[in-house]
């Protein structure tokens, strides 16, 4: 029976994604595509702060790395197809990660915490300084964006707004899927496992420092992705866009508003901070000082998030059908 | 006496002040972090709103010298306040959701400071009998920074003779220990979480008053400091007072040498040395524990 509403569910949703540029219009599309970008970018976080309990204050270098690495090549290389740009972004923030790994791994709780922020502000005065390379606060714009085509069979304009949105669709829902589709195999029970207890699952027999990295790296590279898609779409990657304190406080907030630990969650709490803000910003240009009360606020008094609460709700629900 | 040398001793004052303001600001952080385990991500906007604060109590009386005393009291005030109603409230939930809310508080505070003062550049003169310039072996160099030096060793030596030499410092050093074993012997541990909160922010906010005559008071203040503060904290190892003092001194030199020979790169300087010290001590210089 939940079989089979789940699949009317998604199938509905899928539906409704592929006819929402023309139920909506343009604005609403692009608005859409970087909900997509940002669920995506907050899903990866949580699947470091909910699954393996690494709070990363500094995602946004992954996401950077991406973006600026995506930029950089289709930039200086010509003729570079599109898939391969996105691909060196993805291959670029992995490579970075597994640089950062033998740092990283041996740090744990705060201290973890501390040495992502210290490193992604590194990354932040790099791209402000290396004048040359990034273009400083001016970042790197108006390069030239391939179509996507497989030589001789088809290929499709990506500068087409209505194009891009179903291409970033379907990489974005892939990437979900294919984490998701993580969480659920033995590696991801042994990184919840890492979670609980690191020590116990050492005298398992299981490496952690090399399950720690291999999730830091998995992470990193699809936040690489949605950094690679944002810097497609936006055609303009800057420091403070990708590299900025913000791009990490973001995914953070959105992954507690929506629930740490529950996969779905972060999407949930993307969606309720853009809607916030497309609210909020009607009334003050103040949208952060919102955010930030919002975090406050759900950090005190509704720590599971917004699916937390749903299941506590759903949960008491049920208790009262039964009681009656 | 030659140019060059004069340069030199000019950015070595230059780097001990950074420094010693630097530790003012890292030493509360690392105290807050020893005792609590919280890394109070919003300490350097502590320091910043007390910067405003000072600008306020000028604007309104006057008196730099008003200003240096209320502003960080006040400060402390508002950090006590967090402490209580905030943190305290989230202790026995881990320590993520403290650092998120002290994440929330950075925002807040900006956003707030923004609001009430707006986000120009506000001047704070420092106050005449400081005010002007001083010949040192030939060098002309301002009073102010020299009074800066002297008044944050001033706070510094206050510091250690209570933490060593005092009863209170003998429990607050107990507790950065172990807080449980401490709080076991009967002894009020959350009002010394609130007095070493307390005490951290004051220190903080002594250091963003001192601060704003050099650079004026602007939103983006604390940025520098907030970050060389955490870099201070992790090098010096969490926790560990002595680790805060010397990082902090050769951070306060590496930033005033290396503008003057690899100006663009010179905040990457920090990075390098943090990242050298970790993988040698992947603890930090002095840390024990993580």
């Amino acid at each position: 029976m939940t079989k089979h509403v789940n699949k009317i569910f998604w199938i509905a949703l899928l539906a409704f994604l592929l006819a929402y540029p023309i139920l909506f219009g343009a604005y609403y599309t692009n608005v859409v595509v970087i909900f997509g970008v940002m669920s995506l970018f907050a899903l990866t976080v949580n699947l470091l702060l909910g699954f393996t309990g690494l709070l990363s204050f500094g995602h946004a270098m992954f996401f950077g790395v991406g973006a600026y690495a995506t930029a950089l090549s289709l930039t200086h290389i010509e003729g570079l197809p599109l898939l391969v740009a996105i691909l060196i972004g993805i291959a670029s923030s992995a490579a970075f990660a597994l640089l950062l790994c033998p740092m990283l791994v041996r740090a744990s709780g705060t201290a973890f915490t501390m040495l992502t922020l210290a490193f992604s502000m590194l990354m932040y005065t790099l791209s402000l300084k290396l004048r040359d390379i990034t273009g400083g606060e001016d970042g790197i714009g108006g390069f030239n964006i391939p179509d996507l085509s497989l030589p001789g069979v088809f290929s499709i304009e990506m500068t087409d707004p209505l194009n891009f949105y179903y291409f970033a669709l379907v990489v974005i829902l892939a990437s979900m899927w294919a984490l998701w589709f993580l969480t659920k195999t033995p590696f991801g029970t042994v990184i919840i496992a890492i979670r609980d207890n690191a020590m116990r699952v050492n005298y398992m027999g299981y490496k952690v420092t090399h399950t720690k990295a291999l999730v830091i790296v998995v992470s990193s590279s699809f936040a690489g992705v949605a950094g690679a898609v944002y810097a497609l779409f936006q055609n303009l990657v800057s420091s403070d866009g990708v590299f900025g304190p913000m791009m990490s406080f973001a995914p953070i907030i959105m992954t507690v508003i929506g629930g740490v630990g529950s996969f779905f969650g972060p999407i949930w709490g993307s969606g309720i901070l853009m809607l916030l803000e497309e609210v909020v910003t009607i009334f003050t240009e103040r949208f952060s000082l919102v955010s930030g009360i919002v975090l406050v606020m759900v950090v005190m008094f509704a720590p599971m998030g917004v699916v937390g609460m749903m299941r506590i709700g759903k949960a008491k629900w049920l208790l009262r059908r039964q009681n009656s | 006496m030659d140019s060059m040398t004069a340069v030199y001793i000019a950015q070595g004052l230059h780097g001990l002040a950074y420094g010693m303001l630097l530790f003012l600001v890292a030493s509360g952080l690392t105290l807050i972090f020893g005792m609590m385990g919280i890394l109070n991500i919003a300490h350097a906007s502590f320091f910043m709103l007390s910067a405003y604060f000072c600008y306020q109590v000028v604007h309104t009386t006057g008196s730099f010298w008003l200003g240096l005393l209320i502003a960080p009291v006040a400060t402390a005030g508002i950090g006590v306040l967090v402490e209580r109603f905030m943190l305290r409230r989230l202790r026995a939930f881990g320590h993520v959701g403290e650092l998120l809310v002290t994440v929330g508080l950075v925002l807040i505070i900006l956003e707030s400071v923004q609001f009430f003062w707006g986000t120009e550049s506000l001047a704070l003169p420092p106050p005449e009998i400081i005010g002007g310039m001083v010949s040192i072996a030939g060098i002309n160099y301002p009073v102010y920074r020299l009074f800066v030096i002297a008044m944050s060793l001033m706070v510094l030596i206050i510091l250690f003779l209570i933490l060593f030499k005092t009863r209170v410092g003998m429990i607050v050093r107990a507790a950065v220990n172990d807080a449980d074993m401490v709080n076991a012997l009967g002894i009020n541990i959350p009002l010394v979480f609130s007095l070493v909160f307390a005490a951290g922010t004051w220190m903080a906010g002594i250091a963003g008053v001192a601060i704003a005559p050099i650079i004026t008071v602007f939103p983006g203040l604390a940025d520098q400091i907030g970050m060389d503060a955490f870099l201070v904290v992790i090098t010096g190892g969490f926790g560990s007072l002595g680790g805060a003092f010397l990082v902090s001194l050769i951070f306060g030199f590496l930033t005033s040498y290396g503008i003057q020979f690899v100006s663009t790169l010179a905040p990457v300087l920090m990075f390098i040395f943090m990242a050298i010290v970790l993988i040698i001590k992947p603890m930090g210089l002095f840390g024990e524990r993580e």
